[in-house]
């Protein structure tokens, strides 16, 4: 194991600028579970596997000629009522929040299976022009779909950290998730706003899974591999946010990078979630 | 949770006698002459119920979901791997060690994580996962593993039965039945009752007098030292262990799912979800149906969640009860009431029981209490008055240790309580109810009370608790609904539900905050009637309430508070008529324009 | 010369009667000879293990055609472990002691083949196995590998692989080791660091990650500033098309590059990926094609591969392998003339058999022979052998970037 080796100024940079982007995508896909576990109560276990779903089907059009960008026009919309669908059989059957993550851990492995028949086990990855396109900023490689991903995580959690904050459906949002009878007490059409926060949930994740096709290869195991440090992004930055999974998911992503970049890579689990561990022990007083 | 009403001993030891039954008779497995392949896939099951057993004695009874299994059972089987493969040990004297460094890890983690307050839930899940990634960064760092990792293939197994799986399937055998009694003793026990409560409201627990912060890590203690064992035995069966293997998200996030899928709150239940779970797994290994069968689990786990939603077990029982219910329920058993404190000082009445000084607190700036000096006297009724937000509440909640004081005294039968935490309040013989009833919604009534007959009351056994509990009802006049739940009780019964948990710790002081709000007339004349009966049978009250008519009726003196201060004291009648005390009920204009 | 026409209906019948007799020799008859084995067809391990699936069925397909095993029909008997070796070990003393299969065949990676080793062992089972990619784990004398590796892989391999970067255009005098630190990665890339130093390269960069890592842009910086002559990537899987991806991200490319052991299709269409070398036991091209039962294999696994929709239907060091573990397994069969297992691994530690491979001998350390692992280098999105001479096809050569 190599000890600490001090790194140019640009490979720091280049590695904190790598830590953010990969870091904008565990916010990504976190936003959409932070939300319906904070203020739908479900703990989404599926969302991984939607991502992953999306992401296959950006794949097959972009295969057949379709745009990776322009197939968000028909995945949003799909997985937004497969989202929405989920849920109304959620409350159909009064699902418990622990319940809900053995439910959706089934529903996982449904879509891993189906993954797999389609496109079989072996992985895939998406050529696209996105992938040819590379620009220098200040001696700094900006990888066009890695710009894509920030942009849209960025964009996104500003969006719904907005629309919870100022319009009148996000207020019955969270008020719904404080106290549901209340809320309902004071008219607010609980039933409604819940299906359409599920459905955006899931519109959120298939926008991760093309961004994930963008970026990464594919395979119907790698469903798995996200899981761990998408839930320690979320729970870090606390339910039921919208730009707190963004800053956690940043945080773990540049912590690791810098300490791949002066260190032995094989060191940076136990920085990130070290650091992980101490911001949830000293934080000042945020109940979970 | 079964409540097992009746002091019929011999039916206590039927279910552990079961369990070391059937591990006994399963024990003969081996000699049936069944082919290795069966000794293989039994000590699968038995090692997942091993695993989801241990972690439901933390999680499944607290509510403490912790994440972090796969670190407790990883360092279990390192540990074996290591001490088998770098010095030569026999693989059984591994296992203790395995057991005892597995637990160091859990208490060490605990003690840091319970201490801070406001780790819950989420939380907690999430600082028992990031454990288990340090702990697996650090093993495959360093010359424990150090990414090669660790061959047993020399290792020796020891010969217990005809074929070497045979030898692992005993040693699991052993393993499970040990769990599962430990889970059991746990579940019907002191600590089982008192982890339950911590379940349904850690704080009300506390301050109801069960040491939570131990509780929690005897738990966790408990927990991890079986899940170093599985780990232990679970090294050699693998034969070569990686990191990448071990420490994971699979294995808590098989362990949940096998608990919640058989049922958190029973003992059993988790050993149900392993059973089924792994059977499952098992059963779809033919390669024709690979793919498809990882489907079809999927399906059958969401058929199985949404017709059983808590669970196989509570499912099963409510089958099974519900063929019971004609038959006629043992009547319950109670002991005679008693009619002083079982350990009251020989003091005479009227002598100073409780001094509280210079008593402050402030929440982030605002003072809720301002420094007040209050003198409780033995024997009497104390009315506690004021406004709304003059710090009354606050006044019980610091006192009863609910919060910490930010200055001052409180000094109870000569010892200084304040700082001190809410639990060793509780046994000190203080008590309280609260203003909105908590409480603990899994738990029966006679449940409710009789923890708080063990905690505060300092009663060891849970069937004399029960007892004693039974009394308390009585005197309540809650005996009929001994074997309810809270949430089918109205508000007059909880509220009484309330001050039978407070009375039944035996206390000398009793602080009950607003006890007849919500009530109408004639339930206030009850609970009148009730609190004079508290006093006359031993306890000193302290009483914060806003129904003049009780408060004139009930109390020998009152103190009144305004802003956080002590405005006024003295007789009610008397107190009342006082400019100032009326000045701050009123406000002032209404005093100028009123009469004295 | 004129037929009369007696001899020539004495050449029709002759004609017939063996082609009678072919046809005879062509349907095996009697119970058939049932061989067990697990294969990782879910979880993380699955998309090679299908690889490994479609060859066995193809062999066995073949052999049946060819009259089967001592006259008798093969039937595989194929179970799936889940890419979990607790599940392997359980499930491979089910096919011993309950289905009692009568011989046991590999499962994919090393994890499993040791769990398979260590039942083979206590029911005293040969086992023939293809994927085990440490050498000195082998403790069992009735283990065979079918991937020849040789014995001191972590030795040997990077030896190969330094001779042919010495006889290249730009021999390398500074070398980046980078790895994974995946068991059956890290001890060889521990071997590339000392052949390195032995053979005077400057090793200016040392790195290791764990395996799982998602963001290789940190290591592929740190990589770019060190600016090696030469980099070795002890990856397995998709690891090195992720640190193709970085490099390409940052606008590197490394002169001369090395891949352990890459996922065989991603690898060798990935632009960026331009004459990456790796090793190999086996090629689709010249001398590899003569070897037995070369050229007709490739041409049957092209055609199923492609329909079970495999993105790279050509047969690379996997799918050799797997099949030459089969070849190995029949010729046991056929030399010991019969299924008792310690006859079959007595016949084997003595003999030669031809395989896919070339000739194959057993008495080495763990069973191993000679390490028959070549050079390729993608050239033209081609797998292509370019070290030792002998094994390289038209004239190929080592390119440099």
């Amino acid at each position: 194991m190599s000890g600490f080796t001090m790194p140019s100024a640009t490979l720091l940079a280049q590695s904190i600028l790598s830590g953010v982007f990969v870091g904008a995508l565990y916010g990504l896909l976190g936003l959409g579970l932070s939300l319906s576990w904070g203020l739908l109560r479900l703990i989404n276990l599926a969302h991984f596997a939607f991502a992953f779903l999306a992401a296959y089907l950006c794949y097959q059009m972009a295969q057949m000629g379709v745009d990776p960008l322009l197939s968000l026009g028909l995945i949003v919309p799909l997985f937004f009522a497969i989202g929405a669908g989920l849920h109304w059989g959620m409350m159909k059957f009064q699902i418990t929040p622990f319940n809900s993550l053995l439910v959706t851990f089934g529903l996982t492995g449904i879509v891993e299976a189906l993954i797999q028949t389609i496109w079989t086990a072996d992985f895939r990855k998406l050529e696209s022009s996105y992938g040819e396109h590379n620009f220098k900023v200040a001696g700094l490689y900006v990888p066009l779909p890695e710009l894509i991903t920030l942009g849209l995580a960025v964009s996104l959690s500003f969006v719904v950290w907005a629309v919870l904050r100022y319009t009148d459906l996000g207020k019955a949002l969270r008020a719904s998730a404080e106290d549901s009878a209340v809320a309902a007490a004071f008219g607010i059409n609980e039933k409604r706003n819940a299906l359409l926060l599920a459905g955006t949930c899931s519109a959120l994740a298939s926008i991760a899974g093309v961004c994930l096709a963008l970026g990464f290869t594919l395979a119907p195991s790698q469903i798995y591999a996200w899981i761990g440090v998408v839930f320690a992004a979320v729970m870090l930055g606390g339910l039921g946010r919208a730009l707190a999974p963004l800053i956690a998911g940043i945080v773990i992503g540049v912590s690791e990078a810098v300490t791949m970049a002066v260190t032995a890579p094989s060191w940076a689990p136990l920085v990130s979630f070290t650091l992980l561990i101490a911001i949830l022990l000293f934080r000042p007083g945020r109940a979970a | 949770m079964a409540a097992a009403v009746g002091p019929r001993e011999p039916s206590r030891w039927r279910i552990p006698l079961a369990i070391v039954a059937l591990g006994a008779a399963l024990a003969f497995v081996p000699a049936l002459g069944l082919p290795a392949f069966y000794d293989s896939l039994l000590y699968l099951i038995l090692h997942w119920i091993v695993l989801a057993t241990s972690w439901n004695i933390l999680s499944g009874y607290t509510g403490y979901f912790s994440f972090g299994h796969g670190a407790f059972f990883g360092a279990g089987i390192y540990t074996s791997a290591t001490l088998m493969s770098r010095w030569d040990w026999p693989f059984l004297w591994t296992l203790p060690v395995a057991a005892a460094v597995a637990c160091v890890l859990g208490v060490v983690v605990g003690a840091i994580v319970f201490r801070v307050k406001g780790i819950r839930g989420e939380v907690f899940a999430l600082l028992t996962l990031a454990v288990t990634f340090v702990l697996g960064t650090i093993i495959v760092n360093t010359p424990i593993d150090g990414g090669n990792g660790v061959s047993l293939a020399a290792v020796a197994i020891p010969k217990f039965g005809p074929t070497p799986s045979s030898t692992f399937y005993l040693l699991a055998l052993i393993a499970a039945t040990a769990t599962l009694l430990v889970a059991w003793a746990i579940a019907v026990s002191k600590l089982g009752a008192g982890l339950f409560a911590i379940h349904d409201d850690e704080d009300a627990a506390e301050v109801m007098g069960v040491p939570t912060y131990r509780y929690k890590l005897v738990a966790l203690a408990i927990s991890c030292s079986l899940a170093g064992v599985a780990g232990g035995i679970h090294a050699l069966f693998l034969n070569y262990v990686t990191v990448g293997e071990v420490f994971t998200i699979t294995v808590p996030l098989t362990v949940v799912l096998m608990s919640v899928l058989g049922g958190t709150r029973h003992w059993a239940g988790p050993a149900v979800g392993a059973v089924v779970i792994t059977l499952l797994l098992y059963s779809f290994t033919a390669a024709d149906y690979a793919v498809a069968g990882k489907a079809m689990i999927g399906v059958i786990l969401i058929a199985a969640i949404l017709f059983m939603p808590d669970g196989i077990l509570p499912r099963l029982q409510r089958l099974w009860q519900r063929r019971r219910s004609d038959r006629p329920a043992p009547p319950l058993a109670r002991a005679p009431l008693p009619t002083v404190p079982a350990h009251g000082s020989a003091a005479a009445v009227g002598g100073v029981l409780l001094q509280a000084r210079g008593l402050a607190k402030s929440f982030r700036g605002v003072k809720a209490l301002a420094g007040v000096d209050v003198e409780v006297r033995r024997g009497e009724i104390l009315g506690l008055l004021g406004p709304n937000g003059s710090g009354k509440s606050t006044f019980i909640n610091v006192v009863s240790g609910h919060f910490l004081p930010s200055g001052g005294s409180v000094v109870f039968e000569g010892k200084e309580l304040a700082g001190r935490a809410a639990h060793r309040i509780a046994s000190a013989g203080i008590s309280r109810t609260y203003q909105i009833p908590r409480p603990f919604a899994h738990q029966t009534v006679l449940d409710n009370v009789a923890l708080a007959a063990m905690f505060g009351g300092g009663i060891n056994t849970p069937a004399a608790a029960r007892r004693e509990a039974m009394s308390w009802l009585v005197f309540a006049g809650l005996q009929d609904k001994a074997l309810d739940r809270p949430d089918a009780l109205n508000l007059h019964q909880r509220k009484f539900l309330e001050l039978a948990r407070a009375l039944a710790s035996r206390p000398r002081l009793v602080l009950l905050d607003e006890v007849l709000c919500g009530l109408t007339p004639s339930e206030i004349d009850d609970a009148v009637a009730l609190v004079r009966r508290i006093r006359d049978q031993g306890s000193t009250v302290v009483f914060v309430e806003h129904v003049m008519r009780a408060v004139m009726a009930l109390t020998d003196r009152v103190v009144v508070f305004d802003h956080g201060e002590l405005l006024a004291e003295g007789l009610a009648s008397e107190v009342m008529q006082r400019p100032e005390v009326m000045r701050a009920y009123l406000g002032q204009a209404d005093v100028d324009s009123g009469h004295a | 010369m004129k037929k009369t026409p007696v001899s020539r209906r004495f050449t029709l019948l002759a004609a017939l009667l063996s082609f009678a007799g072919l046809a005879v020799a062509q349907a095996p008859s009697g119970p058939p000879i049932r061989i067990g084995s697990t294969l990782a067809l879910t979880g993380p391990l699955s998309a090679t293990a299908q690889v490994h699936k479609i060859v066995g069925e193809i062999y066995i397909e073949q052999a049946n055609k060819r009259g089967g095993w001592l006259g008798r029909p093969l039937e595989w008997v194929l179970k799936d472990d889940q890419s979990k070796p607790d599940l392997a070990r359980t499930l491979y003393e089910q096919l011993v002691t309950v289905d009692k299969v009568d011989l046991l065949f590999s499962p994919y990676a090393t994890g499993a083949i040791l769990s398979a080793m260590g039942v083979a062992q206590r029911y005293n089972k040969v086992l023939v196995h293809h994927t085990f990619g440490i050498p000195s784990l082998v403790k069992y004398d009735m283990a065979f590998p079918a991937w020849s590796l040789g014995s001191d892989p972590a030795n040997t391999v990077p030896n190969t692989l330094f001779d042919a970067l010495a006889a290249g255009p730009k021999p390398p005098k500074t070398i980046a080791v980078v790895t994974s630190k995946f068991p059956s990665i890290q001890f060889m890339s521990a071997g590339a660091r000392e052949v390195a130093k032995k053979r005077g390269l400057q090793e200016v960069l040392f790195l290791e990650w764990d395996f799982g890592n998602r963001d290789f842009g940190p290591i592929a910086n740190r990589i770019k500033d060190a600016k090696p002559d030469f980099v070795f990537v002890g990856a397995i899987g998709l690891e090195g098309n992720l640190l193709l991806d970085a490099m390409k991200k940052i606008d590197y490319v490394p002169p001369q590059h090395f891949y352990l052991y890459p996922s065989p299709g991603p690898l060798v269409t990935l632009p960026e990926a331009k004459n990456a070398l790796s090793v190999t036991i086996f090629e689709e091209q010249q001398p590899f094609l003569n070897n037995t039962g070369a050229a007709d294999f490739v041409k049957l696994f092209r055609e199923r591969a492609t329909a079970a929709k495999l993105p790279d239907p050509s047969v690379e060091v996997q799918a050799a392998a797997s099949y030459t573990a089969w070849q190995i397994l029949a010729a046991g069969v056929a030399g010991a003339k019969s299924l008792d297992d310690k006859a079959i691994a007595a016949w084997l530690k003595t003999n030669t058999v031809d395989t896919l491979q070339g000739p194959l001998r057993f008495n080495g350390p763990g069973n191993y022979g000679e390490d028959l692992m070549r050079i390729k280098q993608v050239q033209n999105g081609h797998w292509t052998v370019v070290w030792p001479k002998a094994f390289t096809a038209g004239g190929a050569t080592l390119q440099t970037n």
